[in-house]
Order: structure tokens, then sequence, then C-alpha cells
């Protein structure tokens, strides 16, 4: 790649004079969001069109802005959206776009080949599933696999692991290493330091659309890269909660039961964070979602408080004092298009109300904008729609939501999925922020060093039951990925 | 030569120049979404009466505003059902239920025409109830749900008439018609009272909000604590009431209950709310918008039928004024995104 200079408007968004990929390397490319990374791997695939610049692929040029091009010289991305046709079968999406053997569909030798796909990842989703009724972290599996089977040259993988439990995403890299084994290139697009440090041989830095640096695995320490990054010291993010739970019991499960879930016992004090580990499939948002009475109990007790708890749907939750921040924002918590005002009143709008039923205007715009401050969203203007704001602002948005309703149990799935480096900071403040009012949270994560860095506890998933609660001076990676993986009752 | 060029003061594009009070208005205008549908309808109102003098006449402008009340509370039903996310193709028979009821209930049954009007209107609602349970309880979708109505409504209206229309309807009812308040026939003072009532509940009650969130996004909705089903049963229910509330209309306005009255009057309400913006996605789009959708609507019929174009014509102009509301709406959307873009 040469001179790839490309603008939006009067902001260059990247500019980068020369890059040079070797087959049989596995590159990460890591920056804040905002960085440039996804221009740049949009430009690599053909999907966005440089202002300046060629991409070379073994002998032959880009066609620039030419995504069928880009494909035929055998460049794949995986991004972090997944254009999955929804209605169709996992066969069926794994194949799309490969030439049919014949007039007729073979639907055996369909499913063979997905099978033989999936199988590489060590992925157990049945070939006849519709794709809509996968979970995300599956959804991304299949995505996976997709490219792989299109044998690619280079192969793009935009945070392929951020929806993944451990042994996904160790699937994930393993294949990954085989590819590049294999003479491809690998572009490896992280959030997980460690992860990155891991897989890579090489890390390339990206920083306001300039590569700031360009290191070896042996080169890139975890601090190197973060002060590469965000100029910023890692020993800000490092930390531990900063004020003790209280002894008052704000939240417990008795013998709870849902579809995939159960029976869970769970005691939550006002002030505490509780982290909440498992494998993927593992029942953990679910676990979140049947607290939240977004999927139906069918057994057990719950006390919030010091009164029974019994939510027939997430208006009771809330109208109970209970929040939820889910996994998949874009389509479980926010109105893409509407503005930071209508997004961050939306869970408090009976009490915006005078009158019972009238909004007020002025009185909104004010609790708006005061809402979205003290969460940190950075943005010209509650006016702005949500949808171009980056992650970590929309996630803070959500954050706003929830924080205006003053809940006594916030529950929180994947709170920093898709978030770069200094605003995954500002969440895990806000998290603490949220302890230190006496809040009970709940966190659900498949980032291990995220919860042993935020929790006061950890509670272990497997497959639908608790199986083990670890302090924090009993906090190890090693004991928590065993009980995850086991699944040992205590 | 060259003197003349160091001459000219240097231009700095990067400081930013205070933008004139008019310049402000034109961008304020031009980021308003029913400025096309608003400024449209100047433009043909001023056109045809200068085509006609009879256009801008008092006699015209009332049986516009009694053609207004007819499309216009419709649009303003159906957009509610619209922000959800759904469909209401029901609505051109459910008019021909209801018109043909009061109709009976006024003149076969000896009910006052009050009494009459207000059992009609139960009716309708129990059937929008009737959609909203089907939608939301049952999972069935908008379009089979109010397709099926508008089969088998339409069927009642004909069962019940056998076909002809009911006459010997009340004076009581059909003075509904004949009254004007200051100019303006009834029916028509009802569709300005039914925009200003619709508009205070989308843009300044906390339900209209939510009903804008359920259409925007369903489960973001349904998680950030809001009662999603209620608000869509709420859509139905005052989509099936305009309905109703347009086939009384049309009883008094004919003196007779017509059981062949409304037919594909649905399709142009929603011809109406998705030319005044109303996203047909779900989540999108404001009052002012449909009301002036169905201004079009009207002024584009009466214009026509004044200047003598054939009726035939006549739908082939609609479809293209759809057409066009249609793309220039994409297009500005897109420049305004565009725009967006590049002044970070």
């Amino acid at each position: 790649m040469t001179g790839l200079h490309k603008a939006y408007g009067t902001t260059t968004v990247l500019d980068v004079p020369e890059l040079v990929l070797h087959g049989g390397q596995i590159v990460a490319l890591v920056g804040e969001n905002g960085a440039g990374k996804s221009t740049l791997t949009g430009i690599l695939s053909g999907i966005v069109r440089p202002d300046r610049g060629t991409v070379e692929v073994g002998p032959s040029t880009l066609r620039p802005g030419d995504p069928v091009h880009a494909q035929q010289l055998g460049v794949s991305l995986v991004a972090q959206e997944f254009p999955l046709f929804g209605q169709l079968s996992v066969a069926e999406n794994l194949l799309l776009g490969r030439p049919p053997a014949g007039l007729f569909v073979d639907r055996s030798a369909q499913r063979r080949q997905a099978r033989a796909l999936l199988d590489r990842l060590g992925a157990a989703i049945g070939t006849d599933r519709m794709v809509e009724t996968l979970t995300v972290p599956q959804q991304q599996l299949i995505e996976i696999a997709k490219a792989l089977g299109r044998e690619p040259r280079v192969l793009v993988l935009d945070e392929p692991t951020s929806a993944l439990g451990p042994v996904e995403s160790a699937a994930v890299l393993t294949a990954a290493r085989e590819l590049a084994a294999a003479g491809a290139v690998v572009v490896f697009i992280g959030h997980r330091l460690d992860e990155v440090r891991e897989i890579a041989e090489r890390v390339v830095v990206l920083r306001n659309g300039r590569l700031v640096a360009d290191l070896t695995a042996a080169e890139a320490t975890e601090q190197r890269l973060v002060r590469a990054m965000v100029g910023a010291e890692l020993s800000d993010l490092v930390g531990e909660p900063a004020t003790a739970a209280t002894d008052r019991d704000a939240f417990t499960a008795a013998g709870l039961t849902a579809p995939g879930i159960g029976p869970v016992d769970l005691t939550l004090r006002a002030g505490e964070i509780l982290g909440v580990a498992g494998l993927m499939g593992s029942g953990r948002s679910r676990l979140l979602h049947t607290v939240m009475g977004a999927i139906p109990r069918t057994g057990g007790t719950m006390t919030l408080g010091d009164r029974s708890y019994d939510p027939g749907s997430p208006a009771d939750a809330a109208a109970a004092g209970v929040g939820l921040v889910p996994e998949d924002r874009k389509h479980q918590a926010l109105l893409l298009d509407d503005s930071v005002r209508w997004n961050v009143s939306l869970a408090v709008l009976p009490t915006l109300s005078h009158r019972r039923y009238f909004l007020s205007p002025g009185r909104e715009r004010t609790f708006a904008a005061g809402a979205a401050a003290a969460a940190g969203v950075k943005c010209e203007s509650i006016e702005q729609p949500v949808r171009g704001l980056s992650g970590g602002n929309q996630q803070k948005i959500v954050f706003g939501r929830w924080f205006a309703a003053r809940p006594r149990l916030l529950l929180l799935d994947e709170p920093t999925r898709g978030v770069d480096v200094g605003a995954k900071a500002g969440i895990y403040q806000l998290i603490e922020q949220a302890a230190a009012d006496g809040m009970a949270v709940l966190v659900a994560s498949s980032e291990l060093e995220e919860l042993m860095q935020l929790t006061h506890r950890i509670a272990v998933m497997s497959r639908g039951r608790l199986v083990r609660t670890f302090d924090r001076d009993q906090f190890s990676k090693e004991a928590v990925m065993t009980a995850a993986t086991t699944g040992a009752p205590r | 030569m060259t003197a003349a060029h160091t001459d000219r003061p240097a231009v700095t594009p990067e400081e930013p120049v205070a933008e004139p009070a008019g310049r402000r208005l034109v961008t304020r205008l031009a980021a308003t979404p029913e400025i096309g549908v608003i400024a449209t309808v100047i433009v043909l109102f001023i056109v045809f009466s200068a085509a006609s003098e009879s256009f801008a006449g008092v006699s015209n402008l009332q049986t516009m505003g009694f053609d207004l009340a007819q499309y216009g509370i419709l649009a303003l039903g159906v957009s509610f059902v619209i922000l959800t996310g759904g469909i209401d193709l029901s609505l051109g028979s459910v008019v021909a239920l209801t018109a043909v009821v009061s109709a009976w209930l006024n003149a076969r049954a000896e009910l006052p025409a009050p009494a009459a009007i207000a059992v009609t209107l139960l009716l309708a609602a129990a059937i929008g109830v009737l959609h909203g349970v089907f939608v939301t309880r049952l999972g069935v979708p908008p379009f089979v749900t109010t397709l099926i109505t508008l089969v088998a409504a339409r069927g009642a209206a004909l069962a019940i008439t056998k076909g002809f229309p009911i006459d010997g309807v009340s004076e009581t009812f059909t003075d509904l018609n004949a009254y004007r308040v200051l100019l303006i026939p009834v029916p028509t003072a009802i569709f300005i009272v039914c925009c200003v009532a619709a508009w205070v509940f989308l843009e300044r009650t906390y339900a209209g909000r939510q009903l804008y969130a359920v259409g925007g996004n369903r489960e973001a909705a349904r998680l950030a604590g809001i009662r999603t089903e209620r608000r869509i049963m709420l859509a139905y229910v005052v989509s099936a009431l305009c309905a109703g509330l347009v086939g009384v209309l049309i009883t008094s306005r004919l003196s007779v209950g017509q059981p062949g009255v409304g037919q594909g009057w649905e399709l142009t309400a929603i011809a109406a709310a998705v030319i005044g913006g109303i996203s047909l996605s779900g989540g999108a789009g404001r009052v002012v918008g449909v009301a002036f959708g169905a201004i079009l609507l009207v002024v584009i019929n009466t214009g026509l039928v004044i200047l003598h174009v054939s009726p035939y014509y006549q739908q082939i102009v609609l479809g293209l004024v759809l057409a066009v509301a249609v793309t220039t709406d994409r297009i500005r959307s897109r420049r305004l995104a565009r725009a967006r873009r590049a002044t970070p």
C-alpha cells in the first residue's frame, strides 16, 4: 500500500505513506476508535475509495473502491457488523457467493462443506439453523468461517473475538495462525492488547489516521502500545473498586430458573460490583435478561431491597428500579437515527413529564444535557443523531440513560464491547461511580481481566448454572477459567 | 495584472464568518424535512388560483375542506400505525362499515344521532383492539391482520345493507355536515382538532415519544422499560377510530349509509402520510408533514378537476407526486447526512 490518503470533507481520517504486509505473517492493527483502522481495512477490501494512493496485492493493483475486484484478488474482510442473511440457513450463508456446481442446489454437499468450515473453528452450530436464531457470538463465528471458506490471500479480521468467549476466541486465533502458516497475510484488528500480543508477529499502531508505531511482537509491550495509541499510561486503567460494598442486601435470587439457566442463587449488596464470568453460551446474558424480566422466569424467587421482585416485563423491572445495558447496543439499546436527547431520556420519560402525561421540551433538554455530560458523552449537540458517534460515546449514552433512572440494580452485559481504550477507562469510572452511589451492579463480561480489575466478586457460570463465586483475594485467571470450563459445582 | 492580484483582500476560509440572519433561516428551513411538501402546496395553490378564478373561491375551498377531512383524518390515523413500523390496510373498509352501521343505528334502530355516532365509534375502537391483539399477542404481521379486515369489513357493510344504501338518516346527523364555524365546515374543523390533538400527543407526551421509540427500535424500546405492546395497541385503536370518524362524516355528507364508499382510501391515506415524511420503516415523521401531505393530495385532485383534466390522468399525476416526494426525501436526507459528516 502506497501513499494512501482519505479525507471526509476537511477531516483527514487516514494518511499512510507506505505499509508493506508480508505473506505468512499475522499483523495486528491497533488504535483507538477513529484512529483510521476501519478506513484502512476498508480501502484494502475495496469498500472505501481512497482519495490518493494505491493498493497492490501480489502483482496486481486493486481497482480503488471495487470490493468485487478485491475479493477476486483474494482479500477477505470480517467486519464488526455481520452482513448475514437472517432468513437463510447457516450453510447457505457460509457458501453464499460461491459459484454453483450445477443448475440445482445440492443441499447435502452444502451441508458437508459448511460442516467442514465450522469444524475448523470448532463451532458446534447446526448447519440448517436459520442465522437469525443464532446468538451474536455464533453469528460472529459464521462470519469468520465464511471468510475462511474463500481461501483468502489477505484476511482482515476486525475485532473477531470481541463477541466471543475464551474457548471460541482460541479456536479463531488458531485458524488465523494456520492461515498465516499457509502463506496468507492476516490483518488482525483488536482492542484486547494481551490477545494482540499473543497472536501477532508485528503490531502496527494508528493514531489520528497516521502510522505512529510499527513494532515486532517482542517490542510491543502493553505499556508501549497503550502509550502509542493514546499517549496515556496503562496504570490509569488497572485498579480495583474504589469503594467497598455495603452490607445491605440489594438483590437476591433464590433458585431462579428460566429457559437455559438455573437454578441460580445470588446475593448482591448495595454498592457491590459482582462480575459474571463464563464461556459463550454459559447463560451470562440470559441471567441478566431474566433478572430484567425480558425472559420470563420459570421458577424461583427474587427480592429487590426488602420487597419481593417479580418482573413480568422489562417495564416492570424498570419501574421497580432495575436497569439493563444490553450487549448489542445497536440492536438492543439505541434509536440510531434519533438524537442524543431522545436516547438518553428514553427510560425516564414518565418522570420528565408534568401533569402525568406531558413532556416539557425545556425540562427535557436540560435533563438530557446534564445526563449526557454526567456520563461523559462527547457530542457537538444533544440534537445530534447517535449514529454518527463513536462506539464509546454510544455506550456512554446507554449508561447515561440508566444512571438518570437511578436504579437500585444495574445490569451490564459486555459493557465495553467494541469500545476503545480511552472510552473503556471512562466506562469503568462510570461503573465505579454507580457502585459508590449505592447501586448494586451485575457485570457480565467475556473479558476476564476486566472483571478482575473492576469487581468485588466474580461469579462463574457454566451451562446455565452458577458454579463458583470468587472473592477478590481469590481472583486468579486460572481458577476462574477452570471453573468455567469444567463446570464443577463448588 | 499582477498588481490587481495583490489588491484583493486575502480570503481566510478557516475563519468562521457570522451567518447573516436570513441565511440562518434558510438553513433552518432546509433542515426541516416537511419543507418540500409545504412549498409544493403553496406553489400549486398559486398556480391553480391563477389558472382558475373559482379555485380559491369560498365554495370551492369548502368543498376541498370536506375532502381534506376525509383523507386527512385517515392519514393522521394511519400515521400512528406506520410510526410503530406497521401498516393499516383496513381503513377504507372500516369507513364503509362504520358509515353503514351509523346509518343503520340512526335510521333503522332509531337511535338518536349522538348515540348512533358513539356506538359506531365504539365499534371502530373494538376493531382497532382486535388488530392490536392480532399484531402484538398472536404475532400476525400487520399487513395480513389488516388485510383480513379490509376484506371482512367490506363484506359486512354489504351484508348489512344487502348492497343498497340505507336512507332515512335524521337531520341532526346530516347537520354535522351543514354547519360552518367561521366559514369552516364542521368536518374540516374536526380535522384541524385532530391535527392539534395528534401533534400534542406525538410531540408533547411521553407516550407519544414511546410510540416513536417502538417504531425506531422495538427491542431497544422494550429493554428500556417501555410497554411496547400497549403503544402498538394504541396506534391501531387510533387508526380504526379515525376510520370510524370518517365513516360517520361520510354518512352525514351523503345522508345515506353507502356500503361502497371508501374503496382504496387506505392507499390515499398512506400516500398522504408518506408524502408528508412518515417513514414506512417506522419511527420517523411528523404531524405537520402528514397534514400538508393530505392538503397536497386534495389540492392536486381538485385543481385537476377544475382544469378539466381527465380522471385517468389524475391517477398518473398522483403517482408522479408520490415518486417525486419519495425521491426528494431520499436526496435531502442523503445531503444532510453528507453535510453532517463534512462538519465534524
